[in-house]
Order: C-alpha cells, then sequence, then structure tokens
C-alpha cells in the first residue's frame, strides 16, 4: 500500500465506525420515538388572528421562532461584547509592561490585539442594535416593562457608547501618535467605560434573574435596589473574569491562525508567542472564575432556594456534567498546550516525566467532576446498587468532592506553568534545594489540606460544607503565591540552559489553543443559556410570566444544537474580523499588482 | 490555504463534538404549570378550551348531558347544538338561547324531556358570568364556529366575577370538608343528583335506597373508588368516573369522609 | 469459592489485581510502543470500571467514564514529539508492511463487523423500560396547602425539634410517636432498617428511598421531608417528570403532627441530622 493512502484509509475507517454509531443513535431514537410518542399526530395550523398594535405581547419570528432568534441574536452579540471588552483589558497591561521594559515586542503585540477591536466593535455594536429591535418587536411587553424599571439608564448607557467609540478608536489610531502617557490613559478610559457599560446592562439582565426594588404588584419602588440586585455584582465579576479568559482564547486563537499561515521564521516566532500571551491570559483568568462561579451560585441560592434548586438539582443539573465536561477539556487542553510547547525549550526535557502524572492527577479529577449525582441507570441496574445511588459514586457526586477535584485541577495547571517557567533555567542561588523542598512541601501540605476538608465535609452539616469551600480555595491561592514568590527570587539570575525557540512549536499546540478557543465559546454560550434558562416559564422570574409559545424550557439537546449553531456562527465572524486585521499587514494593491507584472515579465524574459 | 480548511474542519468538529456531549445527557422538556385563569382577552380557542374543562369538570354538565351520542337520552344530547342553537326559538341569537339554557334552563325544555336541569350560576356549581361565556364558547364550538367573545352581552346576569377575588382558576379544588355527616357529604359531593336514596325511583344512575341490602361495605367502597368495576344493569359504564374526576372528588375526599360516605350508603336498606 | 466475589472497601480484589498484573507483565516482558501501551491501558482501565467495583456501575457512567479516559490516553499520546512520530511510523508500517498484513486484515474485517454486531444488538434488544434520568431531590415548592392550614417550606421548621433541648422527655414521646407512625405505614416499602427495602420494594420502580444512603435525607431540611411525605408522589413537580414514584400523599391519613414525629424518627433511627436552614440575607 502507498503511504500516500494511508491518511485515506484511516479516514475512511474512521466515517465507516461514524456512520455505524450514528445509524445505531438514529434508529434507536427513532424506535424510542414510536414507543413514546405513538403515531405522529400533526398539530391544526393556528388560526390568523389580526393584531392590535397595543396589546400585543408577543410576535412571532418566522421558522425557529422568537426564543431561538433572540437567543442566537443576543448570545452573539454577548460574545463580541466580552471580546471588545476583554482585549483592551490585556491589550493595556501588555502595552504598560512595554512601556516599563522598554522592549517594542510587547507594544507591538498590544496593537496587534487592538488592531481585531475595530471590527468587532462594529459588529458588538450592530448586533446590540439587532438585539433591541428584536426584543421591541418579538416581545413588546417585556421590553415595555423593562424600559418602565430602568427609563433613564438607558441614557448613559448610550453615551457611554459613544465615549468607548471616542477612547476605542482614538486608542487604535493614535498609536504611535501620542506620548506613551497619553496613550495609556486612553486606554484606562477605555477599559473604564467598558465596565461601566457591562456593568449597566448586566444590572437589566440580573433583574430578570433576581428582581428587587419593586413592589408586589411589579412596580418600581427603588431603582438602587433594582440596579443593585442580589446577581448584580457577582454576575459583573463573573463577567469580567469571563471576558479576559474568553478574549485572550480568541486573541491565542488568532495568533495560531496567523501562526499556521505564516511564511517566515520571524514571523512564526512572533505569533508563536502571541499566541502563547493569550493563552496565559485565557487561563490565568480562568483559574478564579470557579471561585467566582461558586459565588454565583451561591447568591443564587441566597435569592431563592427554588431558583437554586433549579439550578443545580432539578432541571438544569444535566447542564453541570456537559459543563464538567468543556471545563475538564479546558483544562486538559491547557495543560496539552504547555506541554508540548515545552518541547521547544531547551532544557526541558528534563520535566517530560512530570507529565503522566500531571495527566493522571488531571485526568481522575476530570472523572470525579463529570459524576453525575442522579445517576442514568436501568431498573436493573438501579437495583443492583440499591437505590438511586451508587455506593461510591454517590460520594463523587456532590458538591464536597467536585470542589476538590477543581481546586486540585487548578493546582496542577499551576504546577504545569511552573515547569514551563523554568523549562530553560538553572537556579544559580545557594539555596536552591532548599527553595525546591519549600515550594514541594507547600503543595503538599496544601493539596492534603484541601483533599482533608473535602473529605471533611461528608461529615458536617450543610451549611459548615459550604463554608469548607472558603480555606479550599484561600489555602490554593496561598500555594500559588507563595510558590510563585519563593521561584522569582530562586531564579533571578538564572543561568540558561538553552534556547527558548519560538516559532518552533508542533502544529497540534495550535491547534489546541483552537480548541480551548472553541471551547470557551461554547462554554459561554451554554452558561448564557443556562442564566437564562433559569427563570423557566418567567420573564421577570416570580413578577412576570412568559406566556408565549415558547414558555417551555427545551432540552438540554436542543440547548446544545443552539449554542452549537451560535458557536459556528459567532466563529465565521471571527473569521472575517481576523481576515480584516490581516488585511493591514498586506502589501498595497498598486504595489502587488507591479510586483506581479514585473515578475510575470521576467518570467516571460526567461 | 490549507491551514484555513483545517481549521475549519477542526472548528466544525469541535462543535459537533460538544453538541454531541449535549445528546448524551438525558432530555427533558419542562412545561410550565398550567393556570388558565380567565380574563377578558382570552382567543375565541382559549374560551372554547377553557369551556371544555368546565363543561367536564367544575360544571359537572357531563353528569346528566352526552356529547354525540344517540339513543334514549335523560337530558338532551349536546352534540350539534352549535349549529341547532341559533334555530331552537324563534327570534333568540344562538348566544342567547344558550344563555337562557345556563341561567334558566327550564325556560325552554326541549321536545321529548321533562324540566330538572339546575340553574348553573347557583349553587351547587356557582358558576360566574365570565365561565358561562366559555362554556357558551364550547357548546358553539360543538357542530358550529363560536361567535360568542369575552365582551359578548346577552339577558341574563348571574354572579360577577368582579366581585370574586381576582380571576378564579378554573380546577378550583372543593375545599376541605366541614365535618359533614353522611347525609351532608352525599349532598356535598353531588350523589344525590344522579342516585336517589328516598325512593326507588332511578335518575341518572341506580337508586340507592336499598343499597345496604344488595351490597356489602365492601361492594360499595368498590363502587366509588372504582365504579366501572360493576356495573348495574342498563346503565353504561364512565360516567360516574367521568362526574367525579370533574369534580375532583378522588383527590379531595379524606378516607374518614369517604367511609362516612359508605357507611351513610350502607345504612339505606330500603323502608 | 467464589474468587471475582472477594470483596476489599467496595472494590472486587480478583479482577483489580489481575488488571494491574497484566499490565506490570506488558510492561516487564514485551517492549510496546506507545500506541499499544495506551490501547492497552484503555483495556485494563475499562476491566476495571466494569469488573472491578462490587456494586458495578450504570453503563452509562461506564461509557462516560472511558470517554474522559480515551481523551486523557490521547493527549498523552500525543504530547511528546518522538512517541508521535513513533505512533505514526507504526500505524504507517501497520498499513504498508507485509509483515502486518494478517493484522491489518482482520483489523479492517473485525472493526466494520464490530461496528456492525453493535448495531444489531442495539436494534435486536429484547423490548426494555427506557432509562431515565431521575432528579433524585427535585424542587420543592414555597410553601404548601396542609388540610387547609399553609406551610412555609422555605421558613417553617420541624415545631418539635427545639424539644429535643428544651424537654427531652417530650422528645422521647414524638419519637415513640414516630416510631409507631413509621412501622404501621412506612416500613411495608422504606424497609424495617430503613434501606428500602421493604416488602412491597421490588415491585417499584423507582425502588423506594434509602434512608441510610447518605445522600437522602442527610441532605436534605425537614421541610423538605415534610413535602414529600405530605404530598407524595401526586405533589411532585411536573419537570423531571417521569417519576413514576409511587409514594402516597400521606396528608389523607396523617395528622400533621403525625408527619413531624415520624420525621424526628427517621433522623433519629438514622442518627443522621437534618440539612440546616441556610442563612437568608
Amino acid at each position: 500500500m502507498d503511504r500516500r493512502k494511508l491518511p485515506f484509509t484511516i479516514i475512511t475507517i474512521v466515517v465507516l465506525v461514524l456512520l455505524g454509531i450514528t445509524v445505531q443513535n438514529v434508529m434507536n431514537s427513532w424506535s424510542l420515538e414510536r414507543e413514546l410518542m405513538g403515531p405522529n399526530i400533526e398539530a391544526a395550523p393556528d388560526a390568523v388572528t389580526p393584531e392590535t398594535p397595543h396589546t400585543t405581547e408577543y410576535r412571532t419570528f418566522p421558522k425557529i421562532g422568537s426564543r431561538v432568534a433572540i437567543w442566537i441574536v443576543a448570545q452573539l452579540h454577548l460574545m463580541f461584547a466580552a471580546f471588545v471588552l476583554a482585549v483592551p483589558m490585556f491589550a493595556l497591561i501588555i502595552e504598560y509592561i512595554g512601556y516599563r521594559n522598554g522592549d517594542k515586542k510587547y507594544d507591538k503585540l498590544a496593537y496587534e490585539f487592538t488592531k481585531l477591536l475595530s471590527v468587532s466593535f462594529s459588529f458588538t455594536a450592530t448586533l446590540g442594535a439587532m438585539l433591541t429591535f428584536m426584543l421591541m418587536i418579538l416581545y413588546p411587553k417585556l421590553t415595555n416593562y423593562l424600559i418602565g424599571i430602568f427609563s433613564w439608564t438607558f441614557f448613559p448607557y448610550v453615551l457611554l457608547f459613544f465615549a468607548e467609540a471616542g477612547f476605542l478608536y482614538s486608542y487604535y489610531y493614535g498609536w504611535g501618535k501620542f506620548s506613551p502617557k497619553v496613550h495609556l490613559a486612553l486606554g484606562l478610559g477605555l477599559n473604564i467605560v467598558g465596565t461601566a457599560i457591562m456593568f449597566i446592562a448586566n444590572a437589566w439582565l440580573t433583574f430578570m434573574n433576581s428582581p428587587a426594588g419593586i413592589n408586589e404588584a411589579g412596580q418600581l419602588v427603588s431603582m438602587w435596589d433594582a440596579i443593585n440586585n442580589f446577581t448584580w455584582m457577582p454576575i459583573n465579576i463573573h463577567r469580567i473574569l469571563a471576558n479576559v479568559a474568553f478574549g485572550g482564547s480568541i486573541a491565542a486563537a488568532y495568533g495560531a491562525f496567523k501562526f499556521l499561515g505564516a511564511t517566515t521564521e520571524e514571523e512564526r516566532a512572533h505569533y508563536d508567542w502571541m499566541g502563547y500571551i493569550g493563552n496565559f491570559v485565557a487561563i490565568s483568568a480562568f483559574l478564579t472564575l470557579p471561585f467566582a462561579g461558586y459565588w454565583l451560585a451561591k447568591e443564587i441560592y441566597a435569592y431563592s432556594q427554588s431558583l437554586g434548586i433549579v439550578l443545580m438539582g432539578g432541571t438544569f443539573s444535566w447542564l453541570f456534567i456537559i459543563q464538567a465536561v468543556l471545563i475538564g477539556n479546558l483544562f486538559l487542553a491547557a495543560n496539552y498546550y504547555l506541554w508540548v510547547s515545552m518541547e521547544r525549550i531547551d532544557g526541558a526535557e528534563r520535566f517530560k516525566k512530570f507529565t503522566k502524572y500531571l495527566l493522571a492527577a488531571i485526568a481522575v479529577c476530570f472523572l470525579v467532576w463529570a459524576t453525575p449525582h442522579s445517576l442514568v441507570a436501568s431498573v436493573e441496574e438501579a437495583r443492583s446498587m440499591g437505590g438511586s445511588h451508587h455506593p461510591m459514586l454517590g460520594v463523587l457526586g456532590v458538591m464536597s468532592a467536585k470542589n476538590t477535584a477543581v481546586n486540585i485541577m487548578i493546582l496542577t495547571t499551576y504546577i504545569s506553568f511552573l515547569l514551563y517557567r523554568r523549562g530553560n533555567k538553572e537556579p544559580t542561588v545557594s539555596w536552591s534545594r532548599t527553595g525546591n523542598l519549600i515550594q514541594f512541601s507547600i503543595f503538599a501540605v496544601v493539596i492534603s489540606f484541601v483533599i482533608f476538608l473535602g473529605v471533611y465535609g461528608y461529615f458536617v452539616d450543610t451549611a459548615t460544607r459550604v463554608g469548607l469551600s472558603v480555606p479550599q480555595v484561600l489555602s490554593v491561592l496561598f500555594a500559588m503565591v507563595s510558590v510563585t514568590a519563593i521561584d522569582v527570587f530562586m531564579y533571578k539570575n538564572a543561568k540558561f540552559k538553552g534556547e527558548m525557540r519560538w516559532g518552533q512549536i508542533p502544529a497540534r499546540a495550535q491547534y489546541a489553543l483552537f480548541f480551548l478557543a472553541i471551547t470557551f465559546t461554547w462554554l459561554m454560550g451554554l452558561m448564557g443559556y443556562v442564566r437564562a434558562g433559569l427563570r423557566q416559564h418567567w420573564h421577570v422570574y416570580g413578577v412576570m410570566r412568559d406566556t408565549s409559545v415558547d414558555a417551555f424550557t427545551p432540552t438540554l439537546g436542543f440547548a446544545a444544537g443552539v449554542v452549537s449553531v451560535t458557536v459556528m456562527i459567532f466563529f465565521t465572524f471571527i473569521a472575517i474580523v481576523f481576515w480584516l486585521a490581516g488585511l493591514t499587514g498586506k502589501k498595497d494593491w498598486e504595489e502587488d499588482k507591479q510586483l506581479e507584472t514585473s515578475s510575470g515579465l521576467l518570467a516571460e524574459e526567461a | 490555504m490549507r491551514h484555513v480548511i483545517g481549521i475549519f474542519v477542526f472548528t466544525i468538529l469541535t462543535t459537533m463534538f460538544y453538541y454531541y456531549v449535549g445528546q448524551m445527557v438525558p432530555q427533558k422538556e419542562t412545561y410550565p404549570p398550567e393556570e388558565l385563569t380567565i380574563s377578558k382577552d382570552l382567543t375565541t380557542d382559549q374560551m372554547v378550551e377553557i369551556g371544555e374543562q368546565i363543561v367536564g369538570g367544575k360544571g359537572t354538565c357531563l353528569t346528566c348531558h352526552t356529547i354525540g351520542e344517540s339513543g334514549a337520552h335523560r337530558f338532551p344530547d349536546l352534540g350539534g347544538i352549535g349549529n341547532t342553537a341559533a334555530s331552537r326559538v324563534q327570534g333568540q341569537s344562538a348566544v342567547e338561547y344558550l344563555a337562557e339554557s345556563i341561567y334558566d334552563p327550564n325556560a325552554y325544555i326541549v321536545d321529548g324531556y321533562v324540566a330538572g336541569m339546575p340553574a348553573m350560576h347557583r349553587a351547587p356549581t356557582n358558576l360566574n358570568d365570565d365561565e358561562i361565556l366559555t362554556i357558551i364558547a364550547y357548546l358553539q364550538s360543538l357542530g358550529g364556529t363560536p361567535d360568542v367573545t369575552m365582551s359578548s352581552s346577552h339577558s341574563f346576569t348571574g354572579q360577577n366575577p368582579a366581585a370574586a377575588a381576582g380571576a378564579a382558576p378554573v380546577a378550583a379544588a372543593p375545599s376541605m370538608s366541614e365535618n359533614l355527616d353522611g347525609a351532608g357529604l352525599y349532598e356535598k359531593y353531588l350523589c344525590n343528583t344522579c342516585h336517589s336514596v328516598d325512593t326507588d325511583a332511578p335518575l341518572i344512575g341506580p337508586s340507592l335506597y336499598d343499597a345496604g341490602n344488595r351490597m356489602s361495605t365492601a361492594d360499595i367502597y368498590e363502587s366509588i373508588v372504582d365504579p366501572d368495576a360493576k356495573l348495574a344493569d342498563g346503565y353504561p359504564g364512565g360516567v360516574m368516573i367521568a362526574t367525579l374526576n370533574g369534580m375532583n372528588f378522588y383527590d379531595s375526599v379524606s378516607p374518614k369522609d369517604l367511609k362516612k360516605l359508605v357507611d351513610y350508603i350502607a345504612s339505606k336498606k330500603g323502608n | 469459592m467464589d474468587l471475582f466475589g472477594i470483596s476489599f472497601l467496595g472494590l472486587n480484589v480478583v479482577p483489580i489485581i489481575l488488571v494491574i498484573a497484566g499490565l506490570v507483565a506488558l510492561r516487564m516482558f514485551f517492549n510496546l510502543n506507545t500506541l499499544a501501551w495506551m490501547a492497552a491501558w484503555w483495556v485494563g482501565l475499562y476491566l476495571m470500571l466494569s469488573n472491578g467495583i462490587t456494586v458495578p456501575l450504570p453503563g452509562s457512567i461506564v461509557g462516560m467514564f472511558m470517554g474522559i479516559i480515551t481523551l486523557a490516553l490521547l493527549v498523552y499520546l500525543t504530547t511528546s514529539g518522538e512517541d508521535l512520530e513513533a505512533t505514526k511510523d507504526f500505524m504507517v508500517k501497520f498499513f504498508t508492511d507485509s509483515r502486518y498484513s494478517p493484522a491489518l486484515l482482520a483489523f479492517l474485517v473485525l472493526l466494520p463487523s464490530l461496528v456492525a454486531y453493535n448495531v444489531y444488538t442495539g436494534m435486536t434488544q429484547q423490548p426494555q423500560a427506557p432509562v431515565f434520568g431521575r432528579t433524585i431531590h427535585p424542587p420543592p415548592p414555597t410553601d404548601i396547602t396542609f388540610k387547609g392550614k399553609k406551610i412555609d417550606l422555605v421558613n417553617d421548621d420541624n415545631p418539635y425539634r427545639i424539644l429535643k433541648e428544651t424537654d427531652p422527655d417530650a422528645f422521647a414521646a414524638h419519637v415513640a410517636n414516630g416510631r409507631k407512625v413509621y412501622y404501621q405505614n412506612c416500613v411495608n416499602c422504606h424497609g424495617d432498617d430503613m434501606g428500602g427495602n421493604g416488602m412491597f420494594a421490588h415491585a417499584f420502580d423507582p425502588i423506594p428511598a434509602s434512608f441510610k444512603d447518605p445522600t437522602t435525607i442527610a441532605m436534605l431540611q425537614e421541610s423538605y421531608l415534610f413535602w414529600r411525605i405530605a404530598k407524595g408522589a401526586p405533589g411532585l413537580p411536573d419537570e423531571s417528570t417521569p417519576w413514576s414514584s409511587a409514594m402516597p400523599a400521606w396528608e389523607k391519613f396523617l395528622s400533621e403532627e403525625d408527619i413531624w414525629d415520624v420525621i424526628i424518627f427517621l433522623y433519629e433511627y438514622t442518627g443522621y441530622e437534618p440539612r440546616a436552614k441556610e442563612e437568608l440575607h
């Protein structure tokens, strides 16, 4: 067999396997549907009733229905908004680093990140306008109510948008045209305005989840209370962190995209580095997200126990299993990227032997985290388990175990970073052995402490157990901070064992960056769905009921479908953004044309 | 260009993978709790839907009336009433005629039947005006097209729904028993509408005046809890269970009350 | 004696030892390439998950775990460039080298047949009750009406629990009454040791709750139990259906005091503490 045919053979086999699995699944679902539904009864078409302009509560969107339409548009708007808000944050920080240490390459990188912004900003605004119009057209009653509650907050929102545009364009076009301090101040203004915009919009949407500041009849009593409702601050914090993680991952994907298309060594080195920085930003923000998410969930419980149970134990409990798969994948891919990229560091081979242990730790934690609390089991399986809970898995399905698992995953990822950082360095300080020993003991103590608290959680009542997550988090933070501090001093004036060969990273590491970006995006879509879907058949929880045809909560499979479609559309748009951002680096058409003709002439002459 | 295709395929594959994960978890749709309340802006379809519920439930209409059954009836069959209502009485519109039949049932008696229907806006059914409008809509939908709306007017008034607190949910469960004796319960649950206890003349259902002789206590229990288990000769199945379900009997009767009721029936030994 | 029945800490010792021994033997006596080594791990872990645990894991869980393990093994296989190259080389050789022809043939025949077999068994299975994921602790309503009296499930608590501290004798009387109520009404399904294995239990799907299970009453507040006892299966919310639960609505048979007493008895008997009310602000 010809060597070149190998991919085809493999693809054929894979396709065969997939085809078989698909056929089986489709047939299974058919037969199940037949059993459950009986013969298919077509619903009679609804009679058309003429609408009256002022009393209409809902209008329908053709084909896909109002809910799906508004869902997709809102999600796309949020994704772009997140990107536009996040990129200036780390662009500014990178620019500042460049300003402090005088290294031009940081400044160039910050500019490159900012380049992605201007097109994305227009996308965000357009999608925002589309969302607004669709809300007014499709959900007039709800929109009216929200406008009534938040009346004047819409003006600062719009005005801030102006300011945002001003800062953004002066920041982007003024690159290198102002004194660095003025330029940094513009960037700071951009960030402050962006954050303020998000805070205002968050007030509207958190009000729908946890309304406050209104009386029994739903009339406004205190606007500040309506704004500062239970979930407002947690969502603000959660979104800032998530935006940075998401923005970083998209920026890293841009780096990967440019790297894969790069033609020169220099470009490859640059974009390899860009991807690395983007990923570093994404993962650093990501490591803090579980804590923020925990706080948010706790506030939701505090606002309404039944909302909390719907979230974690009821309708949406399986959504968190999907979330666990996504986050487990994020941890796997983030570590994978670091391990693979260590191959371009001379001297990092000595850490290769740790990879499998780190991987094993992540895999075990992943398994624990993805273990559902309520199992899907047939009657016989349930009988042999002696109940709905498996004696071993039941232990893993609860929060104590999951908190422990996620904390250990965070520490493991941190260790991967640490090894990467040390890659080609050899400490020269005399106390390096002691330092290593101390770092090792910190890890050992913290990990044992985290596991101890996790196990201890089974023996105390719930209130105490919820409280235990705080020392877990704090000890993990303590480990990361103290080990970093020791490391900084230990590796001061370190001896270089070898080179950092930027640009010589295998393509699969770049695909890992794409994987991270896609997973982050999908995760964002999924969690956006649960935040909104949590209200179930309420527009404003407990205040305004959803009486439209879409008041039901769809299956998770359906939600996964909508999220997938949204992610695809988003990446199509992002491809456009990448392409447009790439245009600035291209040669002028005239020049190009001349070059072409001259080379053509040369060829003719030859 | 190759890397663009690679990234494209990779993006689709990754997304499809997560889509697949989404299909692997239990799939369930959650519907909001049914809460049909009567308001002034109901569409005709909604009126028909609510009216149907009242006819089969709280209105207890189907205790006596049938819909679309031929044969000898004790009360008129309602099948096709939407068609015939307009032409029953000269000069009376369909809505007017149906309203009269509900508020003042004995004003016009269909040929071949005897008077006997109680006014529906009075106790025990206590339907309010809006509920009766929905019933009219439902009746008109039987064999015809409803032209009644929530703002239709006719010359009858009973209970104004606005006087009752807010919009009344359709399926209001009967209140808990307030320490009635067997005879009181017999009336409370409207057993007397269909089963006489004082004479041997059957109403809709067989007379129970000698039930204590014919049946053991266990039989009586069974006849209430599962009326179709044994049917008296000549009586159709399904009527009593539908009626009792319609009144929410099984959900509201307490074991104690049920025992009282059975004891009461068992005490009827015919004399 | 059934060797495979030896169980320690909920694990079947023999299969686990066999798998570990097998992996060690492979390591010592064969010079496997990474791909084969990963395949060995995959099979070994699969055998451990499906046979190594005394109470077998549900198929859905084994499937999910193996999915994650597959991902992790793939990560391992592709992390190191050398391993990846070696694997690629091996695969090319496998498809091109005549040395591997029989294996290749077997592989090309076996894989599609495996898929075909899977499809076949999937389609010819005996009809089975569909497998549903159940939410074991569905969200309670905020309040319920019990015999005309409103009971606030969020704020109300067991009114007799306080007696445990203030008046142990009266508390003991409530426990005794709860015991009586339990053994008159609940024992048939929930069992005389509260293990959810009463004499009727075997006819039900889902099977009755075992109160010994640390994930049932130990994780719930008393007001939650009150709701489940008073309203039974008919009171379960519409979402997360089908329940098919056989729990009767005990409000028709028991007084409010009886229900609170039996709840006290459940906790006293099992030794669990009810979940504390959370601080609401």
